[in-house]
């Protein structure tokens, strides 16, 4: 369904040094830079799925994303969706995908929402009673009802994601973009988005890819992960895999009246724990403590804790996904 | 092409809608134009009595304020904003929004464009051929107002509206270059101010600049249309202009493609 081979995106970007004289300096002499955005990234995804493309900030999402929608021309490598390069032929191709871009709208700010989807039942070449069907379908998973009459610029953000993600699914879109679709959402709406690319990926049979900083999309989503970093592919599989690869940290939190815990206890100097495989928080009485159980076993932690001081209460758990990825962006893997 | 058509006619649709929502805007536009085009027959009522003469290069001083009039009207008729729309779009990154539409970028501008224009033909045209002709008559003594060349001028206005639609195309696809045209703009507006005889009427200039002028697509946008109004064109004089004209329209829209095509090979989005 979505082929993408050693994809590559290079920008030139004009250095500039601090201030005026950078300023009138780089005007005159404009240093320039080429800035590797996305470093030959390939993955595929099957018909029918939901893939979580994740990343910090600045990590080539989007650009990956704009390439994909043909907005963008890689430098080198390939994309193929459907058989076809979005590139090659942007008109046809685009008519079999929906994109939703969470900061921007594709919506016409100054016409009442009615307008807009008017104007793209014409573009997409629509049937009349295909669309009525169509919006049946959205105003019941995405609740437009309330505001479908007011004009767009006087929708909340909340209103104005979902009539966005209306519009992208009105031509029944084979593949879907959604490029952080919950982008400042709260929870009541975010899980309204949710069940709408969740049913139309049921019904549907449709092939989505979503970028996101919200795990809980991902878990909720997402059977499958692509993480990238600097441009750099970084983890391709499943959410589960990842869990068990790199899912072995445990969160140890304990109350104690012992004073001064972090001296007490020299965790790292007993075990030998790396860097990366342990930290310690002490707030007043309540500690807590991160580590990676595959280097030591949850049991000789807590032998070794409960020798050296006296524990009021205790609790393990097991680290999220929201950990996990936070370690993997720290380290870059 | 009627399936083509029913496609953009949205555009027109939505484009008229928009210019409706902010009438203020459009009216306080309007006033500000009428108003620089008193303050240059003043001018002008000036410069013929300085100069004691009823004629100036070919101009009596009431077909000067007919020029100044249909100057006026025609370049209301065949602004287009293109440069300016699409500057913007680049620079906060909008573009990307319309390129995941099955549709061709061009098109659904002009189209919107189209439907923005409706108000102003209809607000401005009536009045101020009715205001001309009204002067026209009083001046010469009798009705001038002739059918044929009104049409002609109103097939004149369509060319030269094309022509700057795909120029001003062309300009803005500069800011996928330089990334933000409101300098370069303010610049071609001057450059093109002066090139298509809407400061000064191009027979004013000296007699090479003048023939060279005729030939750029610039005089093809305002000098043409009003000149072929006034009747001063006539017979192969007036079948060449009006060729010129639309060769420049095909010319800007080849350009238009071609660059296009280019911009979008080494198009970066800004924003996000």
């Amino acid at each position: 369904m979505i082929y993408v081979e050693n994809l590559k995106k290079e920008f030139k970007k004009v250095i500039k040094d601090p201030g005026l004289k950078g300023s009138i300096k780089a005007l005159f002499h404009p240093k320039k830079e080429i800035i590797t955005a996305v470093d030959d990234i390939s993955f595929h995804v099957p018909k029918g799925e939901i893939l979580g493309f994740i990343g910090p900030n600045g990590a080539g999402k989007s650009t990956v994303i704009k390439m994909l929608t043909g907005i963008l021309t890689p430098t080198s490598g390939e994309c193929r969706i459907n058989g076809k390069i979005p590139q090659n032929d942007r008109q046809n191709y685009v008519k079999e995908i929906g994109v939703v871009f969470g900061q921007r709208t594709q919506l016409w700010w100054d016409l009442p929402l009615t307008e807009t989807y008017s104007v793209l039942k014409e573009i997409y070449e629509v049937e009349e009673s295909a669309f009525k069907k169509r919006m049946a379908f959205l105003n019941e998973v995405l609740e437009l009802d309330d505001f479908i009459k007011s004009p767009v610029r006087t929708l909340s953000l909340g209103q104005r994601m979902r009539a966005d993600i209306a519009a992208s699914l009105l031509h029944s879109p084979k593949v879907l973009f959604l490029d952080e679709p919950t982008i400042g959402l709260d929870v009541v709406v975010k899980d309204n988005i949710r069940n709408a690319i969740t049913k139309i990926n049921a019904e549907e049979n449709t092939t989505v890819i979503l970028t996101t900083h919200d795990i809980s999309d991902i878990e909720l989503l997402c059977k499958r992960i692509v993480m990238i970093d600097k441009g750099k592919n970084v983890f391709d599989g499943d959410l589960h895999e990842l869990k068990t690869k790199y899912g072995q940290m445990r969160e140890l939190t304990f109350e104690t009246d012992t004073r001064d815990v972090k001296n007490v206890l020299s965790y790292k100097e007993h075990f030998g724990f790396a860097d990366d495989d342990f930290s310690i928080e002490a707030d007043g009485s309540l500690v807590k403590i991160r580590f990676n159980s595959a280097v030591v076993p949850v049991s000789e932690m807590l032998s070794y804790t409960l020798q050296k001081i006296s524990v009021k209460d205790m609790s393990v758990k097991e680290a999220d996904i929201e950990e996990i990825i936070r370690r993997l962006y720290k380290q870059g893997v | 092409m009627r399936k083509k058509f029913k496609i953009y006619k949205p555009f027109i649709n939505a484009g008229l809608q928009e210019a409706t929502t902010y009438r203020a805007n459009w009216i306080f536009f309007m006033l500000g134009n009428i108003l620089g085009c008193f303050v240059s027959y003043f001018i002008w009522n000036a410069v013929f009595i300085s100069s004691g003469g009823e004629n100036l290069n070919g101009f009596t001083m009431p077909q000067m304020v007919v020029y100044i009039f249909l100057m006026f009207l025609t370049t209301s008729l065949i602004s287009s904003g293109g440069t300016y729309d699409i500057g913007e779009e680049i620079r906060d990154g909008s573009i990307a929004m319309r390129m995941i539409k099955p549709i061709s970028y061009n098109a659904t501008f002009l189209f919107q464009e189209i439907g923005n224009k409706i108000m102003t033909i209809c607000v401005l045209i009536i009045p101020m051929v009715i205001g001309v002709e009204i002067c026209r008559t009083v001046f010469m003594g009798s009705v001038q107002f002739n059918i044929a060349g009104f049409l002609l001028y109103i097939v004149s206005c369509v060319f030269a509206y094309l022509i700057n639609f795909f120029f001003n195309i062309c300009f803005g696809f500069i800011a996928f270059i330089i990334k933000y045209l409101w300098g370069a703009n303010m610049m071609k507006n001057c450059i093109v101010g002066f090139l298509s005889g809407s400061v000064i009427p191009l027979s004013f200039l000296p007699d090479i600049l003048e023939r060279i002028f005729l030939f750029l697509p610039f005089a093809s946008l305002n000098y043409t249309p009003v000149m072929i109004y006034m009747g001063m064109y006539s017979g192969l004089e007036l079948l060449f202009y009006m060729g010129l004209q639309l060769f420049w329209v095909m010319a800007f829209w080849g350009l238009s493609k071609l660059l296009w095509h280019i911009a979008t090979k080494r198009l970066c989005v800004q924003g996000g």
